[in-house]
């Protein structure tokens, strides 16, 4: 009793339970994706297996990839480096572990109701309501383990990865019960065409509010202190953060621009993504220009490399998201597998990226030990960018393939002959990405259980730097 | 400016719920609620079908909007506010692998649908979509209903055809092969049926009828075009799920009209499908010359004998070479 609880005391000691559930989750959620591409190259290897079907195996790579990889990683990265900044400790170790118990339940949840049939179908919403309420008491746990981390801080000032991170907690805690109508717990969701307007305010804003947020938290952290540079600018920080949550929380309905909705929402949603482009560059300008004339140490940082890819394709994510948002360009891509390719460089290079980048950086400070094997990070990285970048180029082609053909009077059926040989790099590109998942989780592992006195570490100033 | 812990909350909470105000609660209160002109409440059936549907995750691969430069299914009408009438949830797709099945309500008759869930390549060869026979009978039955209540009171008018005509169908196939010939040869209109094919059956043209009838029709009417794929061989409830069965081509050659004409049935057939019969039309998908040379196809390779090039004729193509008529010896 007494060992159990100076485990859940332990400084760090919640912060390393996220991260190693994303691991986890990313191994996890990456190899369902794998099924599930498997169901476009073959459609009955798993023929009539129940709990393999595609319906079912989507929603748990889906879900298991945001709630359960990303956004868990970037958070334990968080739970290290926000006290870190403010200069005290974590306010409560087990209040983290409650909020990391509660969290992920729902993931689990979803790994056994999803392959069930028991969903709540709406894309991203799928967890069922008593799991809905354990991601609400988990963000609820976080809010006030976070205030009460900064009002028990003693450096004054607040760096801006803790804006972020607060910002994310506190909004996603109003996203999350709103796009579930969790007021409705039977099937969690409105009547009409109102509810795919809920549907989409939430599913975009799992992006905007939960993802982006805490990414650029982590490039926030990481990227000065990997270069040794002061960031360049408070103000372009300040101007980043406030116009991000104003444009961001209201262009959900661009998912719906062919839909029957009201015009002034789609007009709204169109213009503000466009605009988007505002706050997005003014982050990647004011991380760039910290960055400038050190690229170089970025690159040779084995947590540095994925953060500088990771917003290398925040870049070209948040180019291609406001283009595709103008209708004429929808017209072409809806439905088809370009969007497909853009929710993945979205979630898994841009956040999935920095959280990984994240985690390599933050894991050795939070053990107070080297990695396992850099080469093993640096194999994981040479993986994940090869799968990534090919995923989403061969995915952006099929979709052009099929929406220039659906536009042209060529109905679905007839495109499917058109797809095998992209659907079976698709297969072979994640097949690069899990392995990258589970080599991650191994070197995860191996570093965790390694053992090597904390006082070798202690004299090297730069735990991560090599 | 400085963050303070008061500034970054309040200010950040004032902002996100403005925002969401704009987003969510404001369209919330605007929008109304009125049913559209096609839309009736769910049977129970309907409805557990409907759960099934959300269950499995069909809506990972099938749109539920027709819009407005749709070709395929959903494009016979621009979806509506109103024809998501009190539904919950309503999930509209996101992704296409499949038609958008707003509009499928009787496009197919059951017997299709029941064929198509057990194996879906039962009835479309390419298709990738997965089994669905592990739900079992009842499952299907109900998915069945529910595909078939899509688009409201205008399904329910093709649901009353495809009854009206699969009785009458049904009769003729039980009351022996020639006469249901002549009962299908009866009800294409007579231009059609004194239409030979106009295209060549020169051996490219049958190439590319091959194709298409791999692609389109191997399903139902097997490799030899004897009636006898996978889609006619299926069984639901212990019962042939497609019935009356595929057309068995090879018993064709003693049915020609006028003792010479074919191609223009199998055109008018292959076109505007044989509503009250699982055989689906296919002028969303094929063409013109896809159509003739599938038909081609299916004349010389199971029936033995094809019309193209028979009078009446006119001035050849262009590209054609005179007397090119490929394999029409009657």
């Amino acid at each position: 009793m007494n060992r159990r609880q100076t485990i859940f005391r332990k400084p760090n000691s919640a912060a390393l339970a996220w991260l190693l559930a994303g691991a986890v989750w990313f191994a996890m959620g990456t190899t369902w994706g794998l099924f599930s591409a498997a169901h476009l190259i073959a459609p009955e290897l798993f023929d009539n297996i129940s709990w393999l079907v595609f319906g079912r195996t989507r929603p748990v790579h889906v879900n298991t990839v945001i709630f359960g990889f990303v956004a868990p990683m970037l958070i334990g990265a968080a739970l290290h480096y926000v006290p870190a900044l403010l200069k005290t400790r974590l306010w409560s170790e087990p209040l983290g572990w409650l909020a990391w118990l509660a969290w992920n339940a729902a993931v689990a949840s979803g790994f056994i109701l999803l392959p069930l049939g028991i969903t709540q179908g709406r894309e991203y919403a799928e967890y069922i309501f008593p799991f809905d309420v354990c991601i609400m008491v988990a963000l609820v746990l976080l809010i006030v383990n976070l205030v009460m981390t900064i009002a028990t801080r003693r450096e004054p000032l607040l760096y801006v990865s803790v804006w972020y991170v607060v910002g994310m907690a506190v909004w996603t805690a109003g996203v999350y019960p709103i796009g579930n109508v969790m007021w409705q717990p039977a099937t969690g969701a409105m009547p009409g065409v109102l509810d795919s307007i809920f549907l989409w305010f939430y599913g975009h804003n799992l992006v905007g509010l939960l993802l982006t947020p805490l990414a650029t938290a982590a490039a926030y952290f990481v990227v000065p202190r990997v270069t040794r540079t002061p960031l360049y600018s408070h103000t372009l920080s300040l101007v980043g953060f406030w116009i991000l949550l104003t444009l961001y929380t209201h262009i959900g309905a661009h998912h719906l621009l062919q839909a029957p909705v009201p015009n002034w929402l789609k007009t709204l949603s169109v213009v503000d993504s466009m605009a988007m482009m505002l706050p997005v560059f003014t982050v990647l300008m004011n991380l760039w220009l910290t960055a400038r004339g050190r690229g170089g140490r970025l690159w040779r940082d084995v947590g540095g490399r994925f953060v500088m890819f990771g917003l290398i394709l925040y870049f070209v994510t948040c180019v291609q998201g406001p283009l595709q948002s103008l209708p004429s360009v929808q017209r072409v891509t809806h439905f088809t597998n370009w969007t497909i390719g853009h929710a993945h460089i979205a979630v898994l290079g841009f956040a999935g990226f920095i959280a990984l980048g994240a985690m390599w950086h933050t894991l050795p400070g939070i053990l107070g030990r080297r990695l396992f094997s850099t080469r093993l990070v640096s194999v994981q990285f040479g993986l994940l960018m090869t799968g990534v970048v090919g995923f989403f180029l061969v995915l952006s082609i099929a979709g052009l393939v099929q929406g220039t053909n659906w536009a042209n009077g060529n109905v679905e059926y007839n495109t499917l002959p058109m797809m095998p040989p992209y659907m079976i790099l698709r297969g072979a590109m994640g097949l690069l990405i899990v392995t990258a998942a589970w080599v991650g989780l191994y070197n995860c592992v191996k570093t965790i259980r390694r053992k090597e006195r904390a006082t070798e570490l202690a004299t090297k100033p730069v735990a991560n730097s090599q | 400016m400085k963050m303070t812990p008061a500034f970054l909350i309040l200010g950040g909470l004032l902002i996100f719920w403005t925002s969401t105000f704009i987003a969510v609660i404001l369209p919330a209160m605007t929008l109304g609620d009125e049913p559209s002109a096609i839309w009736r409440p769910r049977e129970a059936d309907e409805a557990r079908g409907a759960q099934l549907y959300i269950d499995n995750g069909c809506s990972y691969c099938h749109s539920q909007f027709g819009r407005t430069f749709d070709w395929g299914l959903g494009r016979q009408r621009v979806a509506e506010q109103g024809d998501y009438y009190a539904m919950q949830p309503v999930i509209l797709g996101t992704e296409r692998w499949g038609p958008d099945l707003q509009q499928a309500g009787g496009e197919h008759p059951d017997g299709w649908h029941h064929a198509h869930f057990l194996n879906p390549r039962n009835t479309r060869p390419l298709s990738l979509m997965p089994s669905w026979e592990f739900l079992g009978e009842k499952n299907i039955e109900a998915l069945t209903r529910y595909v078939q209540s899509n688009w409201g009171t205008l399904a329910d008018e093709r649901m009353a055809r495809q009854r009206h005509w699969e009785t009458q169908f049904v009769a003729a196939y039980e009351s022996g092969a020639d006469a249901n010939v002549a009962f299908l040869h009866a009800n294409v209109p007579p231009t059609w049926r004194a239409m030979p094919n106009p295209y060549p059956a020169d051996e490219a043209a049958l190439q590319r009828g091959q194709l298409i009838y791999q692609w389109y029709c191997i399903a139902c009417h097997g490799e030899v075009g004897d009636g006898k794929g996978r889609g006619g061989l299926a069984t639901f409830r212990g019962r042939p799920a497609i019935y009356p069965p595929p057309m068995n081509f090879t018993t064709l050659r003693r049915n020609l009209i006028e003792d010479k004409y074919i191609g223009g049935i199998f055109y008018y057939q292959i076109m505007n499908g044989i509503t009250g019969t699982a055989m689906p039309y296919f002028k969303h998908e094929l063409t013109s010359e896809k159509i003739w040379d599938v038909s081609n196809y299916i004349a010389v390779r199971f029936v033995g004998y094809t019309d193209a090039g028979l009078e009446p004729r006119g001035i050849e193509a262009s590209y054609e070479s005179a007397g090119d008529d490929g394999e029409n010896k009657p």
